[in-house]
């Protein structure tokens, strides 16, 4: 193995976060093949975008890469996984590598199986870790991920070159590394027309707080033990603690899929995964597809009536108690 | 106009059973269509009603226990229903089971106009097939979609919700639209609809009419092989707070 590449995606004009965990979990397999396979491995960022400003270098090398590949999206696509995927197998098939990965939003998740099937290997969805193993003197991608609901974990290994995985955003930490070779390349692609696909109209979707959740520093998650018979009142009363307090609402898939919450807040493997330093869940059960996305958490409270919740397993600090009148009580404190 | 329906049967997510040696005890678990599936039935049955010449074919790749998803599509409305099934096609990972849809598209349905899948399944939840399927055949598609607002022989109108974006796209057909919200119109099929279903015979091809080989598909044809798999082990110290609950929590969150 000599070179793992990731693909760095730019979003409203910034590399995203999700890509620098990436790449610093990229630098951190360089490390581990370094001590304990001596083997040097490359970290190269791929950028495809109409720009790519300084400060986003700058924090890609700092992440931990090596070297960034520019790929210049001249005819402005703005991500369109057709042309975008034959665009990075141009390049991928005159730098080959032995590993891609790819952070996973939801258009880079659209964008990976196009080129992984165009370069007829496997893909590796949703990993929570990527570690390197030797296996007939080779040195391997260990990708492990959740299947059935988070209940079984399985570690995937590639037959085939590239191997490659997807990781969501908020697996792993963003790291400061300070590399002394920082190198920069710009890749020319060749020009492809897609006619067979228009955007007509493109819109931002204000109900969706996506980078609100990522970022959130205290999250209060509500789960179906706080659904009352008016449905929305206590999220309505979550809203407004998270106002006072500073922080932002979650909630469980049950809850969305009852229509009282938009999906963008839904945390748990089909939802987001984050790491907050303090995560409150109020009558949340702890179906494992929930803890999946916030078992990472710097600190997790649970309250919920059933004493032998499955949450309690996971976290730091238990409350057996009416997750409904706890919340009252916290805003009869504040207000 | 011909729209395909890929569709899947998924163990039952909320009721997985373990064996004694701590592996997945697939006999016990009960089995049913995958949830996005439903609505991409709901979308091609709406789209079909608004034509006079329009048809519906249900594929699905999987076990003879499938039938039973394809006899619900069949139900539901659907005109044909396929089962891809051999003994060699199982343990396919994304890429194989993709591959192995686009030979029996191409073979069994090449006048298609529009495929129709889920964004996700239930149990793998990669999101990956569908795009790899658009890939094989080599057509366009949006992923993501929240509505099908029109589609004919020629065209195909969409609404996406992707990353914070809502983006609407036009496609010529072939092409392939993966949904991720319920039709507004649910079709629920009666009794009457399954003894009707009845009659028509579910097509079954395996690997030999697709005209692939074993080593092309299954466990050995697929990229990406389970090194081993374990279930999530919990460590913590959970300490129990026994009273002034609200004022406990509120002085953990001054303290962030």
């Amino acid at each position: 193995m000599n070179k793992i590449i990731v693909y760095s995606e730019i979003n409203a004009e910034k590399v995203t976060d999700a890509s620098l965990e990436l790449i610093s979990k990229a630098y951190e397999l360089k490390l581990q093949s370094n001590t304990e396979f001596q083997k040097d491995i490359l970290v190269e960022a791929v950028v495809i975008a109409v720009e790519l400003d300084e400060l986003s270098k700058q924090r890609i090398y700092k992440a931990g890469a090596d070297r960034i590949i520019f790929i210049k999206d001249t005819s402005a696509f703005c991500f369109m996984p057709t042309i975008y995927s034959k665009i990075f197998v141009d390049y991928f098939n005159q730098n080959p590598s032995d590993v891609i990965l790819f952070p996973a939003s939801e258009k880079t998740r659209t964008l990976a199986p196009r080129i992984t099937t165009l370069l007829d290997t496997g893909l590796v969805a949703d990993c929570t870790n990527l570690e390197l193993v030797l296996k007939n003197n080779d040195i391997k991608l260990a990708s492990t991920r959740p299947t059935f609901g988070g209940e079984l974990m399985a570690t995937i290994l590639s037959k085939k070159i590239p191997q490659c995985a997807t990781v969501r955003p908020g697996t792993f930490k963003i790291k400061d590394v300070n590399l002394g070779m920082k190198e920069y390349f710009e890749f020319t692609p060749s020009i492809y027309e897609e006619n067979r696909i228009k955007l007509l109209r493109s819109l931002l979707d204000n109900k969706v707080s996506t980078s609100t959740l990522q970022n959130a520093k205290i999250v209060l998650a509500g789960g179906y033990g706080i659904v009352s018979a008016n449905k929305i009142e206590y999220f309505d009363k979550l809203q407004k603690l998270a106002k006072i307090l500073n922080a932002t609402v979650a909630c469980t898939r049950k809850v969305v899929d009852y229509g009282i919450m938009p999906s963008s807040s839904q945390v748990g493997q089909t939802g987001q995964t984050i790491t907050p330093e303090l995560y409150i869940a109020f009558g949340i059960s702890g179906a494992i597809q929930h803890i999946m996305g916030m078992k990472n958490s710097k600190i997790i409270i649970a309250v919920n009536e059933d004493e032998n919740a499955d949450i309690f397993n996971y976290a730091d600090y238990k409350i057996v108690a009416d997750a409904k009148k706890v919340i009252d009580d916290m805003l009869g404190s504040v207000l | 106009m011909n729209i395909v329906v890929c569709i899947k049967q998924v163990p039952d997510v909320d009721d997985i059973k373990w064996t004694n040696e701590n592996n997945l005890d697939r006999q016990g678990m009960l089995s049913k269509l995958n949830s996005a599936d439903e609505w991409a039935l709901n979308w091609a049955m709406n789209l079909k009603s608004k034509f006079k010449e329009a048809s519906v074919t249900a594929i699905s790749m999987g076990p003879n226990q499938a039938l039973d998803v394809l006899e619900y599509a069949l139900a539901k409305g659907a005109e044909r229903a396929i089962l891809l099934s051999d003994k060699s096609f199982s343990g396919s990972d994304t890429l194989i089971t993709a591959k192995i849809l686009s030979h029996g598209i191409e073979k069994y349905i090449p006048d298609y106009n529009l495929i129709i899948t889920g964004q996700k399944a239930d149990d793998g939840d990669t999101e990956q097939v569908p795009v790899s399927l658009a890939q094989y055949l080599n057509i366009p598609d949006v992923t993501h979609t929240v509505e099908i607002h029109n589609a004919d022989k020629n065209s195909a109108l969409v609404s996406q919700n992707i990353d914070s974006e809502v983006n609407m796209y036009e496609m010529t057909t072939p092409c392939l639209v993966a949904v991720k919200k319920e039709c507004p119109k649910i079709i629920t099929p009666r009794i009457n609809d399954y003894i009707r279903a009845e009659s028509t015979a579910i097509e079954v091809y395996g690997a030999n009419d697709l005209g692939l080989t074993q080593e092309q598909t299954g466990i050995i044809g697929s990229p990406t092989v389970v090194y081993r798999a374990f279930r999530p082990q919990i460590e913590k110290n959970t300490v129990e707070i026994k009273e002034n609950y609200a004022r406990n929590i509120l002085d953990m969150i001054f303290k962030v």
